[in-house]
């Protein structure tokens, strides 16, 4: 779902983070569908060099990918100009980069964290230009050489790292069954959904082959390749950084220099375990440390099996297996069969499953709790106790219900209710509906969630853009006093500087909380 | 009035059937004879007025004496508090009047549905998983109720307990805590929110301003309600 407030929000992260020119062109992306560079140049109304190097550095991000597709009704196999997409999701990502990274921290070591901070702060780079950054940082300690080696291999077994995209797919002409979803396109509710049919097609095409995807082998062959040219342009000193790394694009935007493999973070990986995370976390709050304990256990075994991050139910996994692996955890390690099949049971796998059948759990339940709570949490803070229960009420109950009817169930006063009720609608919380009987006039409402879900969605992009702001704003008003060096400080003056210090981590990890709960609605 | 002091009112009292009906005048007669036909639930003065068709200072002394007489009474219509709504004494006011049983005087009985949550959810936390008729059962022994409760009336609390989040419907599978208890029965224990204090978990754009601001749908980047300027973040920042 892209909201108006998630396309104001990623171009004020690609502002901040690329400057006003690229956010321009992310912009018109966002807001028009795949462009070529005519019609980029011409609704930016930037000059011709200044859209391609934005371009650059959007595809150089991983923000935007290039495709060509088949003219609709022309000559057969006549390529059209290289249309632009942008990947609102990989702009949201830049986010969360601490979090990958803490991710690899945990679950690898520092060595690769700080290897695969590399590939987040440069987007894509190439073997080589990996293991030069890794050297560079540590001082020319060349022995080291074979370690950072080791490093990129664990990160590539893990999925953490995964081979770059075909720089520009070919999209051929849809099928006869999508050529309706392109007519009803014409009404704008329909167009997003045409937009992302094409998006996923697009990327569909890009995906390297699973099996390439991952292997470093075919890699090594290129590598010696690369060694043999080394003063060829297509290596790329890091020093020289992103003006540098554009050089490889040549003028059409094209990439000639097909044998160099270039590598990024698998976003998706780590979504995967953001999302598991998140499962964990809320079981762990909702039923008790047992079942965190075991749900957590049975997602790490069966990870590399998901072929999607949306799994509706995790992979089915033998009562066995999953005891196994409880017991190589430390906080499972005291668990007896008993206790897991029990916790099982509470995460709605009933024994009765018999032994040899296996367990799998359904995710798409959790998430769904978990966004109720959070929703829950809104509306209690915004329209108080008794708007808690009438919504409750509503999500609960699914189907449409009459205003007295709804006062009569959560014993909310009779005169109260119309106006909860109410408001909820005008915020749209709520659905209505009128109903008249024999001239008298009944109110009906319910909880429509998916736009709800929506409309809540759009909300916190606009709390996440003004959080950001605010704490930009923030630092520009007390920007003499960050400027200060930290002796020259004292008095009142090094109190409002230890004051600026709070205010920026609260804001921060405010977002980074608010970021998670933009992921249970939007990624997982 | 609440029905935690005083006799009870869930069990009203029936009026003397014997009452002297029989000393009416033909205007009273005529008047009670409306107000009856409407039975529990009632009718509007102006209605009545409408129907007897008889002149309004007739009407006005034939109510007063048939008031007197304790023939019969001004209810509150909980459609319509400000009305004058009069109904014959030996009828009840029907729930459309009254407003159900949670309902005295036209306002909600709010002190004593929040007694009987309270009450409930120390029950239900004391037996781990609780049924309705277990919950019935302690009340009724411990008599801290000097009225008589239903199971309709539990389940109703109950419910409203489930939509606070303070208690979970569960069904029994027939082992552990719910070995006492059939399997399939629907059953409620306590959540882990109740603590019997506990808010539930406040989340994560609902502890930042814009997550609970009313002004968000006016709040714009450059607008007059704008992040910058904003007031609720200056208060929450203020630390
Ligand atoms: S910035 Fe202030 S005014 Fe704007 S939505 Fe947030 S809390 Fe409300």
């Amino acid at each position: 779902m892209v909201t108006p407030y998630g396309i104001k929000f990623s171009v004020h992260i690609i502002t901040s983070h690329f400057g006003n020119l690229v956010a321009k062109v992310c912009e018109k992306l966002l807001t028009r569908g795949p462009l070529t560079l005519q019609l980029l140049i011409r609704f930016t109304e930037l000059n011709s060099l200044q859209v391609k190097n934005s371009l650059l550095i959007l595809i150089q991000h991983n923000c935007v990918q290039a495709f060509s597709a088949e003219e609709s009704g022309g000559i057969a196999n006549k390529q059209t100009p290289t249309q632009y997409l942008v990947l609102f999701d990989n702009i949201l990502h830049r986010l969360r980069f601490p979090k990958f990274l803490e991710i690899v921290a945990q679950e690898l070591d520092e060595n690769c964290a700080e290897l695969l901070e590399g590939l987040l702060q440069h987007g894509r780079l190439t073997q080589e230009q990996i293991y030069e950054r890794a050297k560079s940082i540590k001082s020319g300690d060349c022995a080291d050489q074979s370690g950072v080696q080791e490093h990129f291999r664990k990160l590539v077994n893990d999925r953490f790292i995964e081979r770059c995209p075909a720089p520009e797919p070919f999209i051929a002409e849809s099928t006869p069954e999508e050529t309706p979803a392109k007519k009803r396109g014409a009404k704008a509710t329909k167009l997003v959904e045409v937009k992302k049919t094409l998006e996923q097609r697009v990327l569909e095409e890009a995906a390297v082959m699973e099996a390439q995807r991952f292997s470093i082998m075919e890699d090594l062959e290129t590598d010696i390749d690369a060694e043999k040219s080394k003063d060829s342009s297509s290596i790329v000193r890091l020093g020289e950084k992103r003006k540098g790394d554009l050089l490889e694009l040549d003028g059409d935007f094209s990439f000639n220099n097909k044998e160099v493999t270039l590598w990024r973070a698998n976003f998706e990986e780590f979504l995967r375990c953001l999302r598991h995370k998140a499962c964990v976390e809320s079981v762990r709050a909702r039923l008790d440390d047992g079942a965190a304990i075991v749900l957590k256990a049975l997602l790490k075994a069966t990870r590399g099996a998901e072929k999607k991050v949306k799994m509706e139910n995790s992979v089915p996994l033998s009562l066995d297996s999953i005891f196994e692996e409880v017991m190589k955890s430390e906080a499972g390690r005291t668990m007896t069969l008993d206790r897991v099949r029990a916790s099982l049971d509470q995460l709605g796998c009933p024994s009765s499953m018999g032994i040899d059948d296996s367990y799998s759990i359904d995710l798409k339940k959790i998430i769904e709790l978990s966004q109720n709570e959070e929703v829950e949490s809104i509306v209690l803070n915004r329209y108080g106790r008794d708007g808690y229960r009438v919504f409750r009420l509503l999500s609960k109950a699914g189907h449409l219900l009459e205003t007295d009817k709804i006062s009569e169930m959560t014993f909310v006063e009779k005169k109260d209710t119309p106006k909860i009720l109410y408001k909820l609608w005008q915020d749209e919380y709520l659905h209505m509906e009128k109903m008249v009987v024999n001239t008298k006039q009944f109110l009906l409402w319910k909880v429509n969630k998916s736009i709800l879900c929506e409309h809540v969605l759009d909300e916190m992009y606009h709390a996440a853009l003004n959080l950001s702001l605010r704490s930009t704003h923030e630092m520009e008003q007390h920007k003499e006093l960050l400027n200060l060096p930290a002796g020259q400080c004292t008095g009142p003056m090094e109190k409002k500087r230890l004051w600026l210090r709070s205010v920026r981590i609260y804001l921060v990890s405010s977002l980074l909380k608010l970021d998670d709960a933009i992921m249970l609605f939007h990624d997982f | 009035m609440s029905r935690l002091q005083g006799p009870s009112s869930l069990k009203r009292k029936r009026p003397d059937s014997n009452s002297p009906s029989g000393s009416l005048t033909e205007h009273e007669r005529i008047l009670y004879d409306v107000i009856r036909s409407k039975q529990d639930m009632g009718i509007w003065t102006r209605d009545l007025k409408r129907e007897a068709n008889l002149p309004d200072n007739v009407v006005a002394k034939s109510l007063k004496s048939l008031l007197t007489k304790k023939l019969i009474k001004e209810v509150v219509n909980i459609q319509n508090k400000g009305r004058k709504h009069l109904m014959a004494a030996e009828f009840e006011p029907s729930k459309e009047i009254s407003g159900g049983d949670w309902y005295v005087d036209g306002s909600l009985d709010t002190e004593f549905i929040d007694f009987l949550k309270d009450q409930f959810v120390k029950i239900i936390y004391k037996q781990r998983v609780a049924t309705l008729e277990g919950i019935l059962d302690v009340i009724r022994r411990s008599g801290i109720l000097k009225v008589e409760i239903t199971t309709q009336q539990i389940q109703e609390i109950v419910r409203v307990l489930v939509l606070d989040d303070k208690v979970m419907e569960v069904k029994s599978n027939g082992m552990g805590e719910f070995d006492s208890i059939p399997v399939g029965k629907v059953c409620f224990k306590c959540t882990n929110k109740a603590g019997l204090k506990g808010e539930p978990k406040v989340g994560a754009m609902a502890s930042i301003p814009c997550g609970v601001c009313p002004r968000i749908s006016y709040c714009t980047p450059d607008g007059i309600i704008s992040p910058s300027t904003c007031v609720y973040y200056t208060k929450w920042l203020d630390f």
